[in-house]
């Protein structure tokens, strides 16, 4: 049953509605994070964070929908759950190669004992990001916990992302695998630093600084961690998986796995302060 | 009134599914978008002014769940909402396909719009990457499309009613 509407009221409309749709982005994306829309999409992203929660905690088998609830408001199985994650990764940080590289400097091995302890929030992934063009997750902890906006996410397996967006209960964490996410990494054996970028569901491209520096197959590749960034230092990313020469240009490009397992990743680690000492 | 809360009703019903249920069934690695689904089945059935505003605040909606700039679905949808409905009038078979290959190729129309948006807000979305899902999440919807196009229906019809 269609409407035969009037043509010049309807395309009146349309217009309106497309120019406040064109000022709604611009204003947006000028805004940036303190934009005036930024109030609503937290909003938006407490009631999600709701809802994906119900949902996640229904639908997970019954096994872990009593640990969960063992979990809300207990603190000690929080700090169990805490305990474990930060053994996971003192473990993995000494099994990186880096260790041996920066034994050799007395300067780095104090650098090394700092970075051991991390402080932060433990949390359950409880969704993913709804569109098909963005790289995301929601857990079930937000400003409430003490995250905020730009702290990094790690797992048991190596870095995860970093927050975007926190609610009252739930945050949003962008993946590595974002083609926006940008991370300073830094081959183990070299030294050598570079960038490394999403690409989705393919292998991070790392863009080396240096495109003379030796490395090796199946090399790991951990964060460089200078002062002025985001992630924490000695934090895996992945490994080498082959080297992608870019003909006629001076760069070198490196494919790396991501060490976490994006798919099955379950339970994240919030580092929300400086490390301990 | 009626009609407008009834509306309201089924956009923000297929925000929450698209948030919960569909966020994890894929298809080919591709999700749908029940809020491209809903608009372009609301311009079907009732023309392009309400396809036009359905799109707007329905993309709307849809971007203040999402990491990007906001507007921009509600542009993409606004459009594709106004188009379904003003083309949907001079198609005059009565094949419940109809619905079916509209949603299907509006769908990838309009992802693949979105899509370009983002790309000059700065985005990366990467071509091969974008026509490859903008074919999936359309095929996803042209899929749901005899579900849920029948159901929306009854909604419409109801609300219409008097």
């Amino acid at each position: 049953m269609a409407l035969y509407s009037r043509p010049r009221n309807t395309r009146l409309l349309v217009v309106s509605l497309v120019m406040a749709s064109l000022i709604t982005i611009t204003i947006d994306y000028r805004g940036g994070e303190s934009g005036p829309f930024e109030v609503a999409g937290r909003g938006a992203l407490s009631v999600v964070g709701a809802l994906q929660g119900a949902v996640s905690r229904v639908v997970r088998p019954i096994g872990d929908f009593f640990t969960g609830l063992a979990h809300v408001g207990s603190l000690k199985s929080e700090n169990e759950h805490l305990k474990n994650e930060i053994q996971r990764l003192k473990e993995q940080s000494q099994e990186s190669t880096s260790l041996q590289r920066q034994n050799k400097e007395l300067f780095a091995i104090l650098r090394l004992t700092q970075n051991l302890g991390l402080t932060g929030v433990a949390a359950t992934v409880i969704g993913e990001g709804i569109g098909n063009f963005e790289w995301t997750r929601t857990i079930d902890r937000g400003e409430a916990d003490g995250i905020r906006v730009n702290m990094p996410v790690v797992s048991g397996e190596g870095l995860v992302g970093h927050v975007v967006e926190v609610s009252g209960h739930s945050s949003k964490i962008q993946l590595i695998i974002d083609p926006d996410s940008a991370v300073a990494g830094r081959l183990a054996s070299s030294g050598e630093t570079g960038l490394v970028v999403g690409q989705r569901d393919q292998d991070l491209t790392m863009d080396l600084v240096s495109p003379e520096a030796k490395i090796f197959a199946g090399e790991q590749v951990i964060t460089s961690g200078y002062q002025t960034g985001l992630y924490p230092p000695e934090i895996l990313i992945g490994t080498v998986s082959h080297s992608v020469t870019q003909p006629g240009t001076l760069t070198k490009v490196l494919a790396l796995r991501p060490a976490v397992d994006f798919s099955a990743l379950e339970f994240v680690f919030v580092v929300t302060g400086p490390s301990e000492p | 009134m009626r009609r407008t809360l009834a509306w309201t009703a089924v956009v923000l019903t297929g925000l929450v599914l698209q948030s919960t249920a569909f966020a994890q069934v894929k298809l080919g690695g591709a999700k749908p978008d029940l809020v491209y689904l809903v608009t372009i089945v609301l311009a079907f059935l009732e023309g392009p002014t309400s396809g036009a505003t359905a799109g707007f605040f329905g993309g709307m909606a849809e971007d203040f769940l999402l990491n990007l700039p906001k507007g921009i679905t509600a542009l993409t949808l606004t459009i594709v909402g106004y188009s379904v409905g003003a083309t949907r009038q001079y198609m005059v078979t009565p094949s419940p396909l109809l619905p079916v290959a509209m949603v299907g190729a509006a769908t990838t129309l309009g992802i693949v719009f979105n899509q370009l948006v983002t790309f000059l807000l700065g985005q990366h979305p990467g071509t091969f990457y974008v026509l490859k899902i903008a074919l999936l999440a359309g095929l996803y919807n042209a899929i749901l499309t005899p579900i849920l196009f029948p159901v929306i229906r009854r909604v419409a019809e109801a609300s219409r009613a008097k």
